[in-house]
């Protein structure tokens, strides 16, 4: 499908001081962002005729890590001469909600930007919870949508950028989403089309102004947790076992194992597959009074949600369960053979 | 790609605008281009050049013959091999595989074999870094090639057909790099032109010129790589450095020849707003793009301000260099890479090198390392070098010439003891192994009296959901008794366990390299034993070394991991296989079964998977003749933790274990994560991952499917994951059917082997 791009303006609503219109999108690896942003910038630059790049945080990420995409449009005539990670958006879109708690997601927001966050909530209970002034908030429910369409959360993202840009033409992203998905993967077009159609349908913006916070919100350029100075030289890490503060539970994508006590049988099939070592135990003793270890509970800190432990568990001791907010953190139970 | 139709000259010169990434630019250009061979090995960033030539390969665009090497010093005497055989050849690499083929370079260039390497720019370990610095290529200034490099995905499709001709030509006769930014410009998708009909690329390039010596010329046969010493090596190398000078006069000529097909001319050097600056910089790579935007604000305020940078490094052009320095007052070199104690990065000796030979040149220089392992270049940091310049302009001196950029000196954060180490007596297993007459007896007590066992990883590290490494190599730990000392190849398990400053082992660690685990440890493990022979530790003292590999790790280690088990060090081997690079991405590791779909092994219209057979590492390692070699997984724990406990007691009491473990890789096999347990036992009741061990040489099946009644055909676990989805179709039944042959032969063999008393 081809866009007639003499008809679409290649003139941005707004610019930074280089000539960009800025996007960044925070996710976690899994949702399609990086794919997002490819599709974003593919549409902007080879059916509407502007200038772009696209790039995705760089690294080892895994599935579940914490990933960003950037996407940056200019003009045609507007070189695109920086490489580095974008640090002032336009726009911010959160695929993943539970990342507003672990990462700072709308740092360096422009002022008058929009933040899309994909959340069953209202506009403004978000802004309660991102605490972003001068800004406009859209909300929407991209994983029913997903659902529903049998697509994904990110043709949905799509559709509400395409909205919240004031440039980005919902045909030629049609034509874009047409076009990758035809060659080999055909029988997914029309859902996506729909999804990405009900993503800009569905999104509700809200405008927040806070006369007293003019500012743009400062971005905070991510710097090392040790220095030169105060760093083991060579690298060596000397305090082991330290990961275990790390909180994965943002790599959830929805589900997480509910653990029932009470028909728990204390088998252990749980605990030897489950790949991030969740399941506490205690010693105590058994059904006949003998010494024995007892599963007392899930650290949910640490599980991403497999569930490779529901399908290992011989009772129903350990079910699927649809995360609902602060599930993890009010049901979790600590590991103990740790300071 | 390329039409039959019969065209006009005018449209063989049409390009298309296109929106892509400096590897698929790169990737592009190859395919284009067709070379006969690449001898590939994945590394980040440049692992994606093969798979896109691959997929392009498979949708019938190319011709070019992929061979996955073994590791890069193996792909490279692929490539060279393939170059004395006469063949048009590519390759594309990184940091340490970089490095660790350095040795196959020299040899390159020195018999004058041309080829094509892409050198995707990243930082050289360690601490091991997959980010963008220019380490590796610093390396490579010595090494007798011709260097180029590209900024921007466009400069990087443009650069590989100048580098075949320039290398080919009669008159230069030598291997080129092209160079550009890992993941600046690799992973950084542009809009970029490209030739829309593949043959105007092919015939620009053109064949190959006639009349060099190959070694597939049977009549007129001919030696290549003789020893030589003095007197004759000097001249040989002469010669080099005459091919070296002759780039200068070629290179030229081969731009503006390009210049006429795409309509982008290139120099020696690229400059902006050279031609009256009194301050300027030297950047490399996409910094330099960077750079112009400084130099556009400065220009605004009438300052005349501008950037340089090199197309060519190798030879180095210093002519070109003088004069576009000759006026200029001061001038801040920035460097993404160091050589240490030198004084100034290697681009900084070069430059300040060729100005001292232009008796009018004043110029005023600083030196600023900056951007190490992938640190970004931000505008504001051009700004800051242009400040420096100004004030040395100002000052008229250079008050520090050398210095790194972008440091962070002290932070407030300490070291925190988070999790308390290991006690010995914390790590008592309720395994229990014994010396029965000659017979090893092992009890395994109920999981649930397992669960009182510790940890020796924590929980935290960032492993995919689902992810089957952690669940077997607990599995293995939980049965191991006593202190633990680990080694861990690069692979998964390792970059999410140690993402520094995190650790999530509890007991202590070691990386070292991606193929020598197996040499490092049995240096580890001896140092033990001989500090213990001269009284230096204490004779109680008893730790457990534990290798942990992927079955990446075992294909380039194969050969440390042989020479360890001829020397028999007390150590275990422990390889968790997931059928692939998984790290990089997925690409076929010689343990992708037939068949399988991988990025480098894709599937389509001529593709059909991996093309040859699993390799069979138990099998390998049994023929060293080491006392113990297993196989295991998961979804059996006792039998996990029996063999652990065997493979503890042979290694603290007679010599080398290697153990396989299958793992589920959810991510890379396209399988549902909560199903890995059932796939891997799929695998096993398929036969094509027999347990069994082979204890001082005698051979036992552990679990038998037939015996069970648990007896699939492969296509039980096939269907299982995504990557083999494509087997399931009619077309691929040949394919399996070869599979389950295969997999059949190997289990009888095993089998029979079992049954034997004596194997």
């Amino acid at each position: 499908m081809a866009i007639d791009s003499t008809v679409v303006s290649t003139q941005l609503p707004i610019k930074d001081e280089y000539g960009f219109f800025n996007i960044r999108l925070e996710s976690i690896g899994g949702f399609g962002a990086n794919i997002a942003g490819k599709m974003l910038a593919e549409a902007g630059v080879l059916y509407q005729g502007f200038n772009g790049s696209n790039f995705s945080s760089y690294g080892s990420e895994k599935k579940g890590s914490p990933v960003k995409a950037f996407i940056r449009f200019a003009e045609p005539s507007t070189e695109i001469r920086i490489s580095s990670p974008i640090e002032e958006p336009h726009i911010i879109c959160i695929f993943h909600e539970a990342l507003i708690r672990t990462e700072p997601v709308v740092s360096g927001l422009r002022k008058g930007g929009v933040v899309i966050v994909n959340t069953k909530k209202s506009p403004s209970e978000i802004q309660k919870e991102l605490k972003v002034e001068n800004a406009t908030i859209g909300t929407f429910d991209a994983m029913t949508i997903a659902v529903e369409t049998k697509s994904r959360v990110n043709m949905a993202f799509l559709g509400a950028m395409c909205r919240a840009s004031g440039f980005l033409n919902a045909d030629a992203l049609k034509a874009m989403i047409t076009d990758t998905f035809t060659k080999k993967y055909p029988a997914t077009v029309p859902g996506n089309l729909q999804c990405f159609d009900r993503g800009a349908a569905e999104v509700v913006f809200e405008t927040f102004v806070s006369p007293d916070t003019l500012e743009t919100r400062t971005f905070k350029r991510p710097g090392p947790l040790f220095g030169y100075m105060n760093a083991v030289p060579g690298g060596v890490i000397v305090n082991p076992g330290n990961m275990a503060k790390k909180d994965l539970s943002a790599s959830r994508q929805g589900f997480l194992p509910g653990f029932n006590r009470d028909t728990c049988i204390d088998c252990a099939q749980c605990d030897m597959v489950c790949p991030d070592f969740c399941f506490v135990w205690e010693k105590g003793v058994d059904k006949r009074g003998r010494p024995a270890m007892n599963l007392v509970g899930i650290d949910y800190q640490y599980c991403k949600g497999c569930l490779k432990c529901v399908e290992a568990c011989p009772t129903d001791a350990l079910q699927d369960l649809r995360e609902a907010d602060d599930y993890g953190k009010e049901h979790r139970t600590k590991h103990n053979y740790w300071r | 790609m390329s039409g039959n139709m019969a065209i006009t000259e005018k449209e063989l010169k049409v390009q298309k605008h296109t929106f892509k990434s400096g590897n698929e630019m790169a990737a592009l250009a190859a395919s284009q281009i067709n070379f006969h061979v690449m001898g590939f090995y994945p590394i980040t960033p440049s692992t994606e050049i093969a798979e896109y030539i691959d997929e392009m390969k498979v949708e019938g665009e190319n011709t070019v013959h992929m061979i996955a090497g073994d590791g890069e010093h193996g792909a490279a005497g692929i490539c060279y091999g393939a170059s004395v055989a006469g063949a048009r050849v590519f390759n594309a690499t990184s940091a340490n595989g970089y490095l660790y083929a350095l040795e196959q370079m020299p040899v390159q260039s020195g018999t004058r074999m041309p080829m094509v390497l892409d050198l995707v720019t990243r930082a050289v370990s360690g601490p091991l870094d997959i980010r963008g610095d220019h380490s590796d290529l610093y390396f490579a200034l010595n090494t007798g090639w011709i260097i180029l490099y590209g900024n921007n995905p466009q400069q990087v499709y443009d650069l590989h057909p100048v580098a075949v001709r320039v290398g080919e030509h009669p008159d230069v006769r030598l291997p080129v790099i092209v160079g550009f930014d890992g993941f600046f410009t690799s992973h950084q998708k542009r809009r970029v032109q490209y030739f829309e009909d593949a043959q105007v690329l092919r015939d620009w390039v053109g064949p190959q010129p006639e009349g060099f010596p190959h070694a597939l010329d049977p009549r007129h046969p001919k030696t290549f790589g003789p020893y030589m010493n003095d007197p004759d090596l000097i001249n040989n190398k002469y010669q080099l450095h005459l091919a070296m000078q002759n780039v200068l006069k070629v290179l030229p000529d081969l731009f503006e020849d390009y210049s006429k097909l795409s309509g982008r001319k290139y120099d020696l050097i690229e400059e902006y707003m050279m031609e009256d600056a009194e301050v300027a910089l030297f950047l490399l790579g996409s910094a330099y793009d960077t750079g112009k935007e400084a130099v556009d604000k400065l220009r605004a305020r009438g300052i005349k301000a501008g950037v340089l940078c090199l197309h060519l490094i190798r030879p180095f052009p210093v002519e070109r260099i003088q004069q576009a320095l000759r006026n200029v007052k001061a001038l801040v070199i920035g460097e993404r890479s160091d050589s240490y104690g030198g004084n100034g990065g290697n681009m900084s000796h070069e430059i300040k090198a060729a100005l001292k030979d232009d008796p009018a040149n004043q110029t005023l220089i600083a030196t600023r390392v900056y951007g190490l392992g992938g640190k970004d270049f931000y505008p504001d940091d051009a700004d800051t070098f242009f400040n420096l310049a100004l004030e040395m302009q100002s000052k008229g001196t250079v008050e520090v010439p050398f210095d790194y950029f972008g440091l962070t000196a002290a932070t407030e954060n300490q070291p925190v003891e988070v999790v308390a180490p290991l006690t010995k007596a914390e790590q008592t297993s309720p395994v229990k192994v014994e010396l029965v007459g000659e017979e090893l007896k092992v009890t395994v007590p109920p999981p649930r009296q397992m669960m009182g066992m510790p940890k020796r990883i924590v929980p935290g590290h960032g492993a995919c959901p689902g992810c089957g490494i952690f669940g077997a190599l607990d599995n293995f730990f939980r049965a191991l008794s006593g202190d633990v000392v680990v080694l861990f190849h690069t692979g998964c398990a390792m970059v999410v366990t140690t993402g520094y400053p995190y650790s999530a082992h509890r007991v202590t660690y070691i990386h070292n390299l991606f193929q020598n685990g197996a040499a490092t440890l049995s240096g580890v493990v001896d140092t033990f034993y001989e500090k213990k022979r001269r009284g230096e530790i204490e004779i109680g003292e008893d730790i457990t070394f534990v290798m942990v590999t992927g079955d990446g790790g075992m294909d380039i280690g194969m050969g440390p991991s042989i020479g360890a088990a001829l020397r028999n060090h007390k150590m275990i081997i422990l390889e968790y296989d997931n059928e692939g690079y998984m790290n990089t991405g997925s690409q076929l590791s010689y343990s992708t079964p037939l068949g399988h779909k991988t990025a480098t092994s894709n599937v389509g219209t001529l593709g059909k998977g991996k093309t040859f057979h699993h390799k069979d590492t138990p099998q390998i390692m049994a023929a060293t003749h080491i006392p113990y070699v297993f196989t295991a997984v998961e979804s059996n724990p006792q039998d996990v933790w029996k063999k652990a406990a065997k493979a503890q007691w042979y290694a603290q009491n007679v010599g080398l274990v290697y153990g396989k473990m299958l793992i589920a890789c959810p991510l890379n096999w396209l399988s549902e994560e909560r199903l890995g347990t059932k796939i891997v036992q799929a695998a096993v009741d398929c036969n094509f991952f027999p347990l069994y061990e082979i204890e001082r040489g005698i051979t036992k099946l552990t679990y038998d499917p037939e015996a069970k009644g648990k007896k699939v055909p492969v296509e039980e676990w096939l269907k299982m994951m995504g990557k083999t989805k494509h087997m399931m179709k009619p077309q691929f039944a040949d394919v399996v059917a070869e599979f389950q042959k295969e997999v059949d032969r190997r289990f009888r063999r095993i089998k029979a082997m079992s049954e034997h008393p004596d194997l």
